[in-house]
């Protein structure tokens, strides 16, 4: 071993004041509250949500009232004007029934020739036509009109 | 159709009065005074409608109902046209299905008109849901008659011997 080579080799030592310590313990996030304290947070959040829930079902449940309350008082101006409407069109109808069956003997309104629809109800028993035979003698238009109202509103 | 000429229907000139032409803005701002107005009208037409269930019997009741509203809302139109209008405009603008609750100060300014004017209060807002008791000169229809039928079998005898059943009942959690 020649002595120059010695001289330079230096040994490998820690640095001075030492190695860093090793992070070996646990770290854990910081924490705001205590388990119990979250539960009551929960609890109080909760109530205060539902306390508005009922005081908001409570407004709705009065509006719903107050506009069925409405809806009572309008219901008979409506159903007036369309029993006047209607008994008006059923004549109107019959009419018409009248005037295209003029031709056929044997024919009677309202029957097949002579044969009722109805046999066992007393004879001057209204009964309500169904929806396509009140608006037969119409245009397409207006029954579409009538039958996709519900479309269009 | 099922309408014969046996059927009665009444005639056109019976049929044909003056109509309410409003909208539904309109008859929804006037209903809460509207109905203390026609309360009995609207009764005794809704009693006819729903005990005879035939539009023919209840015409000279419906008619009734249609000039009460008319006479009501040609007052308001006397007296209170400016709020009530406004009153109007205001649910038909307001909402789509012309809801009160967003309407409470002009609803305010035309309830004290009409109270000062008609002397009509509005009532609480619940009182057209109410079932009420309505008296009417009209009589009752008929109650249908239970039909008797001759030649029914017999039931028992009230005294005929029942006695307890032999081997229990085979629900014997009932017993």
């Amino acid at each position: 071993m020649s002595a120059a080579a010695s001289a330079t080799r230096k040994q490998d030592m820690p640095p001075p004041g030492g190695y860093k310590k090793i992070p070996y313990l646990r770290v854990p996030a910081k924490s705001y509250f205590t388990g119990f304290q979250m539960l009551a947070g929960y609890a109080v959040v909760t109530a205060a949500g539902m306390y508005v829930y009922y005081l908001t079902a409570k407004q709705i449940h009065r509006e719903e009232i107050e506009n069925r309350s409405a809806q009572n008082v309008i219901y008979p101006l409506l159903i007036a004007e369309r029993d006047r409407e209607f008994l008006k069109q059923l004549r109107r109808n019959r009419d018409e029934e009248a005037k295209l069956m003029a031709n056929v003997p044997g024919w009677e309104v309202g029957t097949w020739y002579g044969e009722p629809v109805y046999k066992t109800l007393p004879k001057d028993t209204l009964v309500t036509p169904l929806f396509k035979e009140f608006y037969a003698h119409t245009d397409y238009k207006s029954y579409a009109k009538r039958a996709h109202l519900k479309l269009w509103s | 159709m099922v309408i014969t000429n046996d059927i009665t229907l009444p005639t056109d000139e019976e049929l044909t009065v003056q109509e309410l032409n409003l909208s539904t803005s309109a008859l929804r701002a006037g209903a809460f005074h509207l109905g203390k107005h026609c309360e009995n009208q609207n009764n005794e037409f809704m009693l006819c409608r729903q005990e005879l269930d035939d539009p023919r019997a209840c015409i000279n009741e419906g008619k009734a109902v249609t000039s009460c509203a008319l006479d009501f809302f040609r007052k308001v139109k006397k007296t209170c046209h400016e709020e009530f209008l406004q009153y109007a405009t205001c649910l038909d603008k307001s909402s789509g299905n012309m809801a009160f609750g967003h309407c409470r100060k002009t609803q305010g300014v035309f309830d004290k008109c009409v109270s000062d004017n008609l002397g009509i209060d509005r009532p609480e807002y619940g009182y057209f849901t109410r079932a009420k008791i309505h008296s009417t000169e009209r009589e009752a229809p008929p109650k249908a008659i239970k039909k008797e039928y001759p030649d029914a079998t017999p039931g028992l005898p009230d005294d005929y011997p029942k006695p307890p059943a032999k081997y229990g009942s085979r629900f014997h959690w009932l017993e």
